[in-house]
């Protein structure tokens, strides 16, 4: 039994784990179930030294389990496969199964490649999988791709198999083989953990139920004792915060956006959705599920396949996002640092970075980019050195408000917003939607992609869900907009 | 999770450590001429200097180009090889064009530059690849038309304007300081000049705030091939001719110029103040240890540890997570 008691964690100052206890038997499956952030992934990497933990004990198999890193925990029979695809392709079959012990298969100096090919092979028998380690790995779906990670841990005979959202990246059918992996495993005496956002396989596959909020336990259940509406409302169950989302109070105008038929490069869709001038719109959903796209889309980074955008009634079809900007669409990307700001540069020159006329002639005019830049400082309530202080120096909160204005400072008609807080304290949060909610009134069309349940109910005054690439529901203006619901509609 | 607030102002340590890269190649030029000061009563003279600002005027454009690449986070090797064509072109035409032969020497940089620019950019051919094979192909189009056999100039009105003085000054000199004052201003105060910095210092995000970043890379290497082609004729008029191993290997010297002036490889960030400083240093230490005496087979030795220590010494570590 690998038993874990009082588990804490800090990723600096924020706390991703709060005294957690948790048992796992051999032989049984554990789904780990709650929204993102809540600290499933953090709770498996720290029992498999892939994080080290901040407070708190581990024993397993009665003796202390104090792993110092990844390898000492697979030695001591804890393996873990992780959320992203891990193997590469370069590698043959049987390499990247035995790959961090390939010196175990060093014969004067070289691989034995017999020995190796017939030990990988032996696991991958043992899983039952369909496929041999002498295949061409390019042949090899997603599905059995991540089969070979699941037999990398299987390298390292352990006791406990985490399984840090297996599924994320795999199809229906993909995933279902990965169940009867599991499913097999089970049946050898392991204990295995599984984190997924699909309720439906966590229930397929799961002997007991964990659910985590915030990174405490809420509760430890048998399966057979939850429904999913049960299980969907201990993963929320928790109270709106008063007063961080401010009330809508704008007329809604005419409308700005609007999307018909429209089918994306990724075959997402057909989508059809129409945004207001004075309306948060917001599109809720799992990773992947639709709402990226339909941003990428409307901000020129992605071409439609299909389908047709209309922005202010007329044809909206960028081909790159300079169109985009300068038809007053502002877009603020998901992930800051990498598509966002510059953080090598200047709070002045982040500002600025896709403001027109900053752009549209030949010599920069120093003084109107300071002056665009103090607006933006003054407005948002940045706290920096100043103007030429570098992002890089300034907190996530301040970042994320320096990106704000450089969206706000081309005065746009539509703003896309993609997890416009992620990452973002609670003090910066509340700002950022007051800004939003502002804006909204004054007349600009919003519309936000975010997977913070909290967030798109707080602040949407008009909600839709995708699932898979489909729009899934919609919810109109003034609906009873209810946490359970909107979560059932996503998986 | 990365929401920690991180230092606004650099401890104490780190701020002196940040100085000393900024005033690093300042120090090491001023340590260089007081070694070679001392070492050798020729160095310090009015000649000496205005000798040490001819050799480096051809690499102080060439280097002045490169900045652009590099601060865009891509490299070019052929700029070796357009110096050279362009000089060729300079010298052909000198006998019909005299002064005015500056004219094909820019246009046959500015082509060279546009085809590096359009396969990098559009071709989606890594920069340093690309410019691995234009430099080879450039350098060959030289041989195929030279045969090998330099090609000289004797027309009068190319070689005085080129080779003369004016105040006292070289010619050369005053065309790569102008060239260098523009290039600077465009770097500086330009959109274009900010865009460059931009797409270097992350091009996702230059992409996803509308700056066109293909047209920008394209625009980077047109503008350093023009450069060069400009690097081309003034060497053309040092050497009063045109050979087939013209400015050869020049793209070594024009690189380590750039990055001993503290512009990283990186990309994003560079000045060309400090590209000056860093051609100075490369011109003179070769000058410097050619007064000084020092073995000719030993000098190449020395102006690659400087090299080494001067990114050594200066290199931001902490930003780079992987080293390659």
């Amino acid at each position: 039994m690998l038993s874990a008691r009082h588990i804490s964690k800090f990723f600096g100052a924020s706390q991703a784990l709060r005294d957690v206890s948790v048992d796992f038997h051999p032989g049984e499956v554990v789904g780990l179930v709650g929204e993102n952030g809540a600290g499933k992934s953090t709770l498996l990497k720290v029992l498999a030294a892939v994080h080290p933990r901040t407070g708190g004990q581990a024993t397993l198999e009665g003796k202390v389990y104090a792993p110092q890193d990844q390898r000492a925990a697979e030695r001591a029979g804890v393996a873990l496969v992780f959320q992203e695809l891990n193997v590469n392709r370069c590698l043959s079959i049987a390499e990247n199964i035995m790959l961090g012990y390939l010196r175990n298969y060093r014969r004067l100096g070289l691989i034995d490649w017999q020995r190796l090919q017939a030990d990988s092979q032996a696991i991958l028998d043992r899983i039952g999988a369909d496929f041999r380690v002498t295949d061409d790995i390019d042949t090899l779906d997603l599905g059995r791709i991540k089969t070979i990670e699941v037999a990398r841990a299987l390298a390292t005979n352990p006791h406990f198999v985490f399984f840090d959202e297996s599924t994320a990246f795999l199809s229906q059918a993909e995933a279902v083989r990965l169940m009867s992996v599991i499913g097999e495993l089970k049946s050898q005496g392991i204990g295995i953990a599984f984190v997924s956002h699909h309720l439906h396989e966590v229930f397929e596959i799961a002997d007991r139920l964990i659910v985590l909020k915030d990174g405490a336990v809420v509760g430890d259940w048998a399966t057979q004792e939850m429904t999913e509406e049960s299980l969907a409302e201990q993963m929320v169950g928790r109270e709106m915060i008063g007063g961080l989302f401010p009330p809508a109070t704008g007329n809604l105008g005419a409308i700005r956006i609007e999307m018909r038929a429209a089918v994306t490069a990724q075959g997402i869709g057909p989508v059809d959705l129409a945004v207001r001038a004075g309306e948060v719109f917001g599109i809720g959903g799992l990773k992947g599920s639709g709402g990226e796209a339909i941003l990428a889309a409307l901000a020129g980074v992605e071409p439609l396949t299909k389908g047709e955008m209309l922005l202010n009634g007329t044809p909206h079809r960028p081909r790159h996002p300079a169109e985009a900007w300068a038809a007053g669409i502002a877009h603020l990307p998901g992930d800051r640092t990498g598509e966002g700001v510059i953080t090598d540069f200047s709070v002045l020159e982040n500002v600025t970075l896709a403001e027109r006329p900053a752009r549209a002639r030949v010599f920069s005019d120093q003084a109107r980019m300071a002056g665009i830049a103090q607006a933006q400082i003054a407005a948002l309530g940045i706290k920096t050195d100043g103007p030429g202080a570098a992002v890089g120096s300034l907190s996530g909160g301040n970042m994320q408000k320096v990106l704000l204005g450089k969206c706000l400072a081309v005065t746009p008609a539509l703003l896309l917003l993609n997890n416009p807080t992620r990452g973002v304290d609670i003090g910066a949060k509340a700002e950022i939607y007051r800004v939003i909610r502002r804006l909204a009134a004054e007349g600009l069309a919003v519309l936000m992609v975010t997977e913070d349940l909290p967030e798109l109910l707080g602040l949407s005054d008009r909600v839709i869900v995708t699932r898979n690439g489909r729009v899934s529901q919609a919810f109109d203006r003034g609906a009873e907009l209810n946490e359970q619901e909107v979560v059932r509609w996503m998986m | 999770m990365d929401d920690v607030t991180r230092n606004t102002t650099p401890a104490p340590g780190r701020f002196a450590v940040h100085q000393l890269r900024q005033w690093f190649p300042v120090g090491l030029l001023a340590l260089l001429c007081l070694g070679f000061a001392l070492t050798s009563d020729r160095f310090l003279t009015v000649n000496n200097g205005l000798i040490i600002l001819q050799q480096s005027a051809v690499l102080l454009v060439a280097a002045v180009a490169m900045t652009f690449v590099i601060v865009s986070g891509s490299i070019d090797l052929s700029v070796g090889s357009i110096v050279a064509l362009s000089a060729l072109a300079a010298a052909a035409l000198s006998d019909q064009l005299g002064v005015w032969a500056v004219l094909p020497a820019i246009a046959v940089g500015l082509a060279c530059g546009l085809v590096n620019g359009l396969l990098f950019a559009y071709g989606k051919i890594p920069s340093f690849i690309a410019t691995l094979g234009t430099m080879v192909i450039f350098r060959g189009l030289v041989l195929l038309y030279t045969k090998g056999a330099p090609v000289s100039i004797s027309d009068r009105g190319f070689l005085v304007f080129y080779t003369g003085r004016t105040f006292g000054m070289p010619n050369a000199v005053l065309i790569a300081v102008l060239a260098m004052i523009v290039a600077a201003i465009i770097f500086n105060h330009t959109v274009f000049g900010r865009e460059v910095r931009a797409v270097g210092g992350g091009e996702r995000v230059a992409l996803l705030s509308g700056i066109r970043v293909n047209r920008v890379k394209l625009w980077v290497f047109v503008v350093s091939g023009g450069l060069c082609g400009l690097a081309g004729l003034l060497q053309s008029g040092r050497t009063m001719a045109a050979t087939a191993q013209l400015a050869q290997g020049l793209e070594l010297d024009v690189i380590a110029a750039v990055v001993v002036g503290g512009t990283p490889l990186t990309g994003g960030i560079g000045r060309i103040r400090g590209t000056v400083l860093g051609v100075l240093i490369i011109a003179i230490l070769s000058n410097g240890m050619n007064m000084t005496g020092v073995d000719p087979y030993l000098q190449n030795i020395f102006k690659g540890l400087v090299l080494i220590v001067a990114v050594f010494l200066t290199i931001d570590r902490s930003k780079i997570l992987v080293i390659k």
